[in-house]
């Protein structure tokens, strides 16, 4: 039960409260770049679902295996050549973003593959997007996210396991899709308006950005509030009733 | 190749005419993320001088080998590496603001700025001429965060690198250091510097 | 008119440089890799110690000022005296999940144990807080509170970074749980909330007592 509610708020919180694009800033060159027109923002934010979801399979599955210090492969092979404790202490994250990044290649190259052969119509309309979505910081920054989780903890049982980096990465593409196809949404509305020269284009893409950021900030406590909800017996310290005397 | 800009060239168009973040809009996520001060700015300015230096430095140096279907994976590897090093710099010598920045500065390896810059010029120029290129651009990206950075914390703290320039009575406009205040702040700039740059192209027209 | 010549094969040297240009580029990449590699393991073993030592002081260099009060503090460091820090981790079974605690025992050479420091966290209003919260040794009172990491509202709920309000923590006794009042504080366990950033003032104080229920036990047997 406290799984799924934490599960539920990671999910929560990175489509909504900390949404991608308007509370982390990441994704934000094709936010403002192919969010013309609706179909075009939800097949861009299909796609990127579907990357971050391998992305971060991979780099969890790296980190916790390889990458960082006493991962289970690595100290088994270097157990062959050193002894047991030392092996437990090589530290192998200084490589963690170069690995990050070739496993978001390579994730690209594999959805591309796929798209392509499947939904051809879907693979015309997003052209040279796709491979764009290499450089969609969005994706670096979940797998980040991730591995401040698995590195970055005191305690190695806290550290997340793959329902918890999946719900993130999945929760932060759905977060990035539904504030790219808003943005469609308001810019085919805008193309009618009488936008001033100066700002037509990224200027006013990015002013609107902003008021949907402050709407966003709306969220805000949205999580706190729900865990408290559906588990109010951890919110309260109730402290062991204990007499003076007993404690001296 | 004659008809590439020469090394003085590539150094003055980084820094107004082509600057990266008005002119070009490549890097926005680092320029929205860490203006909320000029400490942070400047620290991200840095980092981003550092790795596009060496990058477009090692980019340039193999330029004669490299052919078309690997070159990106050899930016991405050679960027990659360079970012590493400048994280762990900063977080051995400045760890308060390494954490501040956090998460951003990994995230130069997908700049585009950086990858834009080796595909453009230091995969076609020598040494020198990238070598000002990337300073020139860094430059140029340095003002830019600066720009909004000066706003944001003006406006939203009243201090200026930490250093109170407005009167006590200034009411902080605490949206200016959260993210809406990023994209607006941007925005308006952003607009400013266009309406800016068609006035003086009519003045001189007229002229 | 000459004959139509049938296309030649391509020479074979071509073909041989193709391949070549192809072995080479694998080889480039190859020998990048390991360059950059064995840089980035430089890199590793000259800076990886400092970054660790950066990681912990973090929280050492806030001991004192826990433990003693900031005037005693002051005194200490310009004696050039330190307090022996030694870190423990102390494990809690809570609904039926295994944490640990992360504690720091603070010693005087000559005096012996002098308190405890315990790092806390909980759920704040936009994000986790990071505390330390300084206990003395029989965990009775508490002796001071420092924010490590929060991400509360600016200019209303990163309030609980100041002084002024944590400095309410200071001397309150451990027997009854801490309570976030709006108005006076009236009673002994009563702490006043940070006008306009309740949810936050409470969530240092959930937080605060959380960590009392759990360890207040557990610290005082050691």
């Amino acid at each position: 039960m406290v799984y799924l509610v934490d599960i539920l708020l990671i999910g929560i919180g990175a489509a909504l409260i900390n949404n991608f694009v308007l509370y982390y800033f990441v994704g934000i060159c094709p936010f403002i770049g192919v969010s013309r027109r609706i179909d075009t923002a939800f097949g861009m934010g299909c796609a990127v679902i579907f990357v971050i979801t391998i992305a971060a399979t991979i780099s969890w599955a790296i980190t916790t295996f390889i990458l960082m210090p006493g991962a289970p492969l690595t100290t088994w092979a270097a157990g062959l050549f050193v002894s047991k404790e030392a092996a437990a202490r090589i530290d192998l994250t200084v490589l963690s973003y170069i690995v990050y990044i070739f496993a978001i290649s390579s994730s690209v190259q594999f959805v591309e593959m796929y798209v392509r052969k499947f939904f051809p119509p879907l693979y015309k309309a997003l052209g040279v997007f796709l491979p764009l979505i290499t450089t969609n910081c969005a994706i670096l920054f979940a797998c980040l996210v991730i591995m401040s989780k698995i590195v970055g903890v005191d305690n190695p049982q806290d550290a997340w396991d793959l329902g918890r980096a999946l719900t993130l990465a999945v929760g932060g593409g759905i977060g990035f899709t539904i504030a790219i196809v808003i943005m469609a949404g308001i810019r085919e509305e805008l193309d009618l308006c009488d936008v001033p020269k100066p700002f037509q284009g990224a200027a006013i893409t990015l002013i609107v950005a902003g008021i949907l950021a402050l709407g966003f900030m709306g969220f805000t406590g949205v999580d706190t509030g729900l865990r408290n909800a559906l588990m109010p017996e951890q919110t309260i310290a109730s402290a062991p009733a204990v007499s003076p005397e007993e404690m001296k | 190749m004659s008809d590439q800009p020469t090394a003085a060239e590539r150094f003055i168009q980084g820094i107004l005419p082509e600057n990266p973040v008005y002119r070009q809009l490549l890097g926005l996520c680092p320029t929205l993320a860490v203006t909320n001060g000029m400490q942070a700015a400047i620290t991200m300015s840095g980092a981003v001088l550092f790795v596009l230096f060496c990058a477009n430095v090692i980019v340039s140096l193999i330029r004669n080998l490299l052919k078309p279907h690997l070159r990106i994976v050899i930016f991405t590897l050679t960027i990659a590496t360079f970012v590493t090093i400048a994280d762990r710099f900063l977080a051995a010598y400045v760890y308060q603001m390494s954490k501040v920045l956090g998460p951003y500065i990994p995230l130069i390896i997908v700049n585009c700025l950086i990858i834009c810059r080796c595909e453009v010029c230091s995969s076609k120029q020598n040494v020198v001429a990238a070598g000002a290129d990337a300073i020139g651009q860094s430059i140029g990206f340095a003002l830019a965060l600066s720009s909004i950075a000066a706003v944001r914390e003006i406006l939203g703290t009243g201090h200026f690198f930490g250093i109170r320039v407005l009167p006590e009575v200034w009411p902080d406009w605490v949206v200016m250091v959260l993210p809406p205040g990023a994209f607006l702040t941007f925005g308006l700039l952003l607009g400013l510097l266009n309406w800016y740059g068609t006035f003086r192209a009519e003045k001189a027209e007229r002229g | 008119m000459k004959p139509i010549q049938p296309m030649e094969p391509m020479p074979p040297s071509m073909m041989a440089r193709l391949k070549d240009n192809k072995i080479i580029q694998a080889w480039l990449v190859l020998i990048l890799a390991i360059c950059f590699g064995s840089s980035l393991a430089g890199i590793q073993l000259t800076l990886g110690p400092r970054i660790e030592e950066n990681k912990i002081n973090e929280t050492r260099e806030k001991v004192p000022e826990l433990i003693l009060g900031a005037a005693r503090a002051q005194q200490l460091a310009e004696t050039e005296k330190a307090l022996e820090i030694q870190p423990t981790s102390v494990a809690v079974t809570k609904n039926g999940r295994q944490t640990a605690y992360s504690v720091l025992e603070a010693r005087d050479p000559e005096k012996g144990r002098l308190g405890w420091v315990v790092k806390a966290g909980g759920q704040g209003y936009a994000d986790k807080i990071e505390l330390l919260l300084g206990l003395d040794p029989s965990a009775e009172e508490i002796s001071g509170i420092f924010v490590l990491e929060q991400k509360e509202t600016p200019g209303l709920g990163n309030k609980i970074t100041e002084e002024d309000w944590r400095g309410q923590f200071i001397g309150k006794d451990t027997d009854r749980p801490l309570e976030v009042v709006k108005d006076r504080v009236d009673e002994e366990n009563e702490i006043s909330a940070i006008t306009g950033a309740t949810i936050s003032s409470r969530a240092v104080a959930t937080i605060v007592n959380t960590a009392v229920a759990d360890l207040k036990g557990k610290l005082a047997a050691q």
